[in-house]
């Protein structure tokens, strides 16, 4: 925009937005306000005094036809239609549903009236800023009627000041919250209002408290108070996206390493080695997560730099107990695996082939494949469901995992069809050698009775 | 309004591998469509158009060094970056993908991070890269009603 359409400029310091807005309306100005705040920007669109548009910058809106989905007031199909249409206006996207009769004129009034009156009361608590009044009408879509800037103010100034009356809280209207995955009582019981409820819908891990305030057009700070309240109740968390990402980034590459390895150990052919591949990969995977959930575990994150003494004390809390059960109930060859500084130890299923050899150092490994795997199974599900929970990326990862255990899983079959083979070939020989050895009078004893090279173990295991 | 997202394609035999790629890149906006093996993958970069292809040496019923010939022979997908993923790290590997005509080359096990920077890199001006002409077979059926 041309300098020599600025009319006015200045700092919001010397002269705040109330005075501003107040000045132009009172002038009848016709122009573009543009208010500046850190990385965010307003626009505002007058026309004689009066508001005919505004726009926002600087932070992820919200997808209010998903939004109305989530709170019955739109059908999916129907809020898809609208989507493609629309191509992300949200004006047009409003004036779609008022043409197609699925939501009325005034409802449209209303939304565009919130949404403006929203925006402006959060740009009126900004300390810090600049702005600029410039003569041209920046051409802005707009279905909404001209709005008088002293109601619109009344109202803003009167939800700015519900913020600073509320007592200290770490809420934004950029929190993001989501539903507690242990949440088993019936919450019907808990008595909450029908907002409450609304809200508590909404908390998907994915809507922003702005968003939310913009679809039930309940002010910011009001959604923040029962945001609290829902808090207090242990019904919904505060969703750290930064932290999710670096979560999600950590977790991709402890992933893309281990499936890189069980790929590098697909070159071994011998059994004895496939095997014993696998064991490392699986172990390598299983350390992987460990270090990584001596990070990211709830009650050790955001507390600074920990003593190592204490994040290997709470891993083996944690964890020790499931291997041991594992170990006991069904695969003793874990008994040998030990957690060593918070890392599981599997040095001596390793070095077993300096002890045994042959077929029962198979059967050795073979049983530590199938104990790690489950166990890697117990790791993995615990530390997603203590870290994120059943949120969008507790799921998104949950999918990725999936994918990586069907590739372990794929591993094990390729064996157990191996196994599966060389059995029946070993029987098919025995046969053949009893026939011949016996002669006709001895062909009815049973085929593993006294069989000196499949042990009953073997024979459970076999497929 | 939504600006344009695009769409990355990524080949590779692992469903792991896919799944990471296509869970890393959707969070930074980007449309993500996957194919198992070398024969989908040409399809797919006939039928989409994707902006750039992420592409796996080592695939079922045809290797990625071909695929990547066959993108720089076709006149219409000339242009789409390729950037090899491969668990070599040989220079002999990395020559015989320049040879082919790949764009850049990473090397597995790739951190997250590195794989989103080198994506943005060679999606720097995607839209420039494909005139309305380069419109997938899907779009044009699509738009034939």
């Amino acid at each position: 925009m041309e300098s020599q359409d600025r009319i006015m400029d200045g700092d919001l310091q010397t002269l705040g937005l109330q005075s501003v807005l107040k000045m132009l309306a009172l002038s009848g100005k016709t122009g573009t306000l543009f208010v500046h705040s850190g990385p965010e920007t307003l626009s505002i669109c007058m026309r004689k005094g009066q508001i005919v548009a505004l726009h926002e910058e600087g932070f992820n809106k919200s997808d209010l036809l998903g939004m109305l989905c989530l709170i019955n007031k739109l059908d999916p199909p129907r809020a898809q239609v609208v989507r493609e249409a629309s191509q992300g206006n949200l004006q047009v996207a409003l004036a779609i549903l008022v043409e197609r009769n699925w939501m009325s004129a005034e409802e449209m009034q209303r939304r565009l009236e919130f949404a403006v009156t929203q925006s402006i009361s959060h740009a009126l608590r900004w300390v810090n800023g600049r702005f600029a009044f410039h003569r041209q009408l920046v051409t802005m879509e707009s279905r909404m009627q001209p709005l008088d800037i002293d109601s619109v103010l009344l109202e803003a100034l009167r939800q700015a000041d519900e913020w600073e009356e509320m007592e200290e809280t770490q809420l934004t209207r950029t929190t993001v919250a989501r539903w507690l995955p242990e949440v088993s009582n019936d919450v019907r019981s808990l008595g909450l209002s029908q907002e409450h409820i609304e809200v508590l819908c909404l908390a998907n891990g994915e809507v922003p408290l702005q968003g939310m305030a913009m679809v039930l057009m309940i002010p910011e700070a009001r959604v923040a108070r029962i945001m609290n309240r829902l808090l207090d109740l242990r019904l919904i968390e505060v969703v750290d996206t930064a932290l999710e990402a670096e979560l999600q980034q950590d977790l991709s590459n402890i992933i893309i390493m281990c499936q890189h390895t069980l790929a590098q150990q697909r070159q071994n052919l011998a059994p004895e080695q496939h095997l014993l591949g696998l064991i490392k990969t699986l172990s390598r995977c299983i350390n992987g997560l460990l270090i990584h959930h001596g990070t990211y575990a709830k009650s050790l994150r955001g507390r600074g730099q920990l003593p190592v003494v204490e994040i290997v004390r709470y891993l083996e809390r944690r964890f020790s107990q499931p291997l041991q059960s594992i170990a006991k109930l069904h695969y003793p060859i874990l008994e040998t695996a030990t957690f060593t500084n918070g890392q599981l130890d599997c040095t001596e299923i390793v070095q077993l082939d300096k002890l045994v050899k042959g077929e029962k150092l198979e059967e050795f490994y073979w049983e530590a494949v199938l104990g790690l795997a489950t166990f890697l199974r117990i790791v993995f599900a615990t530390l997603l469901s203590d870290e994120v929970g059943n949120s969008h990326t507790g799921r998104q990862l949950n999918y990725v995992w999936k994918a990586f255990l069907t590739e372990i899983d794929q591993e094990i079959q390729q064996y157990q069809l191996y196994r599966a083979h060389q059995n029946a070939q070993q029987t098919r020989r025995r046969d053949s050698e009893a026939a011949f050895q016996s002669g006709p009078g001895r062909s009815g004893v049973s085929q593993s009775e006294g069989n000196p090279y499949r042990s009953s173990e073997t024979q459970r295991r076999s497929i | 309004m939504i600006e344009p997202v695009p769409t990355v394609l990524v080949v590779d035999d692992s469903p792991t591998v896919r799944k990471i790629v296509q869970m890393t890149l959707q969070r930074e906006r980007i449309r993500v469509i996957t194919a198992g093996d070398g024969l989908s993958a040409l399809t797919s970069v006939a039928d989409e158009v994707p902006a750039l292809i992420l592409l796996d040496i080592q695939l079922p019923r045809m290797d990625g060094y071909h695929i990547c010939q066959i993108i720089r022979k076709n006149l219409q997908f000339r242009t789409i970056p390729i950037i090899m993923l491969s668990g070599k790290d040989g220079l002999f590997d990395k020559m015989r993908g320049r040879l082919a005509g790949s764009t850049e080359y990473l090397t597995k096990p790739f951190d997250s991070v590195e794989l989103v920077q080198t994506v943005k890199k060679h999606l720097v001006g995607w839209q420039q890269r494909m005139p309305p002409q380069h419109e997938g077979i899907r779009t044009r059926l699509r738009r034939r009603g």
